[in-house]
């Protein structure tokens, strides 16, 4: 099932997200990438069948979802995806067009310090105690934080309509879609840092043939394998998605990770991938700006440890009762 | 190469494996009873024959051996089931740990029949124990210039040479051994010959060296003028590169790779419940167990790879570099902790438990292989050499 449909998703990706097309969705051209993506009919894998969807579980899109964070997918893929599915079980039809999830606390205000990437979204899902309500979205803003991706804001016009959901469900599956797309990413980051060690030459022979350099990407190997298991273990819960600790395993593993493997791919690649006219910083600079986007490692370690305190199990117990895939 | 988004599948035990379970456990609690953390963090090195026996009775050494050899014909996932139930407990394993683990594996699948007919019901039964002769004083990571020689005479081998760190050589019957049966140092992977040494004949001489913690679990091993019989030789002459490295990815991929200091984490944490935990101490347990729960599913996923027959090298060295790495990490987190809190520090238990285990972590990391060999192996998984 999964690789059926992997291979014409990976012909897809290649149509639709090349370099060039992720560097010109920095600028707002991506009408043409949604358009592609909508015709493919993959938006709907996990809307039920009887309403028009394919009917799979996010554990059957996993391969897709790590495909498109490895080739920094320039659209609200999953986002979307998780928004139809949760909309349709709960009677809703939502717009053909992009949707982003907008996790919020009681107050209203965004659970994540950085606001989704805009990616050419309408609206987004707006989660606060157990209410989603549909909200447009207002003019991007432009790209203020450092980060250079234009984000979303929320328009003032009323919510267009709403359902409910155990409170915070939005919130892990945005933590548990940017570990996902952090662990693509990386493994896309070390596609390329494998490739530049095996040509670069210094001292009359490749990079890759110094130890101190294999040592260095077996590192980022196990990182991102790591983070890719944790991605896949909060993926592996049925709908309507991951558990909190589901998505704080997830995030924290693509945190940890993600600092490792930028500082490695970077010293590895030289001063040629500090430029800007290279694809490396397009994937550190959304890697940098995930990690700091729905929560720490320390805001999620505290939701796992607070657990683990209170449930006075064993370690074995605990690990087997929230995270047996 | 490494698929690096697909190579750790997702997988569980099957139902009939998970089954096993609260029987293994009942088992446990009962047999066991209340062990010390300080003795449970030895566990896949404490020698208990008399446990290894009573677990044998129970079917479960040499579990996943065929029926027809006397074992339990259990799963990999029925293996991996009752070894994370041990290790979780601190069970004394070591006595039957490495014929079960790798020993009669390795004679189930390069052994011949009579071999197979001698050896595998007597591991099964927990009457005989193994040891692992590969290392030698010159020869460590850089396994293939081992020079301990057997050279053939009439129907016997004459052994020369010497092994050394053979955990519980002292207490075992036997020895697998990798040796040169043909050519010079020079040669390196080819004419290596594996043998299984019956460790009661003349010439053989065991030396028990004492670690950094006071115990004594490894050997030096000293064969002098050891004739075997010709029937001691496992699998083929020459072969026993392939062979020793086939026993290695067993040997690298299994829970005992993450759960070596798990006795001082579940001691802490229950003292964290008594003592009202710092937010700091709260997060650190979140981050250990993410970690925890991430390296359990990679190890599931290596077991299943060596379950359909293959022999994932690449990705038993990851999962055992970051399951050691986990394993070092915990004694040093709880070491900071305990440092700064008096209320911890009056836990004689935690403290003992804490000093042995950063005491000996060091091991983790060497044993079955030194981290950085496995990251050269997982580098030229990469496509780099
Ligand atoms: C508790 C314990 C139990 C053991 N039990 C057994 C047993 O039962 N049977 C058995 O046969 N052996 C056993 N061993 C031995 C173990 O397999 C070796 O310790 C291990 O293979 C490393 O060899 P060494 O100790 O000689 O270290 P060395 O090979 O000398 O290595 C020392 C350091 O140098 C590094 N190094 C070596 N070569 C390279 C290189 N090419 N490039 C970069 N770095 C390098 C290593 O990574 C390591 O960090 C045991 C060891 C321990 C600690």
């Amino acid at each position: 099932m999964q690789d059926a449909l992997l291979a014409p998703f990976l012909r897809l990706l290649d149509d639709i997200s090349p370099s060039t097309a992720v560097r010109s969705a920095e600028v707002g051209h991506a009408h043409d990438i949604w358009l592609k993506l909508s015709e493919s009919g993959f938006l709907d894998a996990l809307v039920s069948e009887r309403d028009g969807g394919a009917g799979l579980q996010p554990r059957d899109v996993a391969n897709l979802l790590l495909a498109s964070g490895r080739r920094l997918l320039p659209a609200p893929f999953g986002e979307t995806m998780v928004a139809r599915a949760l909309a349709t079980r709960a009677g809703m039809r939502l717009p053909t067009t992009p949707i982003l999830l907008w996790p919020e606390n009681s107050q209203g205000k965004l659970r994540s310090s950085l606001a989704p990437v805009w990616a050419g979204a309408t609206h987004a899902l707006v989660q606060r105690g157990d209410q989603v309500s549909l909200r447009a979205l207002g003019q991007f803003a432009a790209p203020a934080d450092g980060y250079a991706l234009p984000a979303a804001t929320l328009a003032t016009a009323a919510p267009v309509a709403s359902f409910t959901l155990e409170p915070d469900a939005l919130l892990s599956w945005s933590a548990t879609l940017t570990a996902v797309a952090m662990a693509g990413a990386m493994a896309g980051v070390l596609d390329m840092t494998i490739d530049h060690v095996n040509t670069r030459e210094q001292f009359g022979r490749k990079l890759g043939q110094f130890q101190a350099i294999q040592h260095q990407l077996a590192i980022m190997a196990e990182q991102t394998t790591a983070t890719c298991t944790a991605a896949r273990i909060a993926l592996s819960r049925p709908l309507p998605g991951p558990s909190c600790l589901d998505a704080a395993a997830a995030k924290i593993a693509a945190n940890e990770a993600a600092k490792i493997v930028c500082a490695i791919a970077h010293a590895a690649h030289g001063a040629i991938g500090v430029t800007a006219e290279h694809d490396l910083q397009l994937y550190t600079r959304r890697i940098k700006r995930a990690v700091a986007s729905v929560g720490s490692s320390a805001f999620w370690a505290d939701q796992i440890g607070q657990a683990h305190l209170s449930e006075g199990t064993d370690a074995g117990v605990f690990v087997r009762s929230h995270w047996a895939a | 190469m490494l698929d690096l988004l697909h190579s750790f599948a997702l997988v569980s035990p099957p139902p009939a494996a998970e089954a096993l379970r609260p029987r293994i456990k009942a088992f446990l609690t009962e047999r066991l009873g209340k062990i010390p953390a300080d003795i449970r963090a030895r566990s896949w090195t404490g020698f208990d024959a008399e446990f290894s026996r009573d677990l044998a009775n129970q079917g479960w050494v040499g579990f996943t051996v065929p029926k027809d050899y006397g074992g339990g014909g259990g799963s990999a996932f029925d293996r991996f089931v009752l070894v994370e139930e041990l290790l979780l407990a601190g069970a004394p394993v070591a006595a039957h740990w490495i014929g079960d683990r790798q020993s009669g594996p390795l004679l189930l699948r390069y052994g011949t029949e009579s071999q197979r007919r001698f050896f595998l019901p007597r591991i099964c039964r927990g009457e005989i124990f193994f040891c692992i002769g590969m290392s030698e004083p010159n020869a460590g990571s850089d396994l293939a210039g081992v020079r301990t020689r057997a050279v053939r005479d009439g129907d016997f081998w004459i052994m020369n040479g010497s092994k050394i760190w053979t955990t519980h050589a002292q207490k075992s019957h036997y020895m697998i051994a990798l040796v040169r049966t043909s050519g010079g140092a020079s040669e390196r992977q080819k004419g290596l010959s594996q043998f299984v040494i019956d460790l009661t004949l003349p010439g053989v001489d065991i030396r028990p060296i004492v670690d950094l913690a006071g115990d004594a679990h490894f050997s030096e091993v000293f064969f002098q003028d050891v004739r075997l019989p010709s029937d001691a030789l496992v699998g083929e002459e020459g072969a026993g590169w392939a062979q020793v490295n086939a026993e290695l990815a067993f040997e690298r991929s299994g829970p005992e790779r993450i759960y070596s200091s798990i006795a001082l984490l579940d001691h802490w944490v229950k003292h964290l419940r008594r003592a009202k935990a710092s937010s700091a101490a709260t997060r650190q347990v979140g981050m250990l167990m993410a970690r925890l729960a991430t390296l359990r599913q990679m190890s599931l996923a290596v077991t299943a790879r060596l379950a359909s027959g293959e022999s994932p090298l690449v990705e038993a060295a990851i999962l055992k570099d970051l399951g050691t790495q986990f394993e070092q990490d915990v004694p040093s987190i709880i070491g900071d902790t305990v440092a700064d809190d008096p209320r911890l520090i009056a836990d004689q238990e935690l403290v003992r438990t804490l000093a042995y285990v950063s005491l000996i972590s060091p091991t983790y990391s060497l044993r079955g292989g030194a981290r950085e060999i496995l990251r050269g192996m997982i580098a030229r998984g990469l496509g780099l050499r």
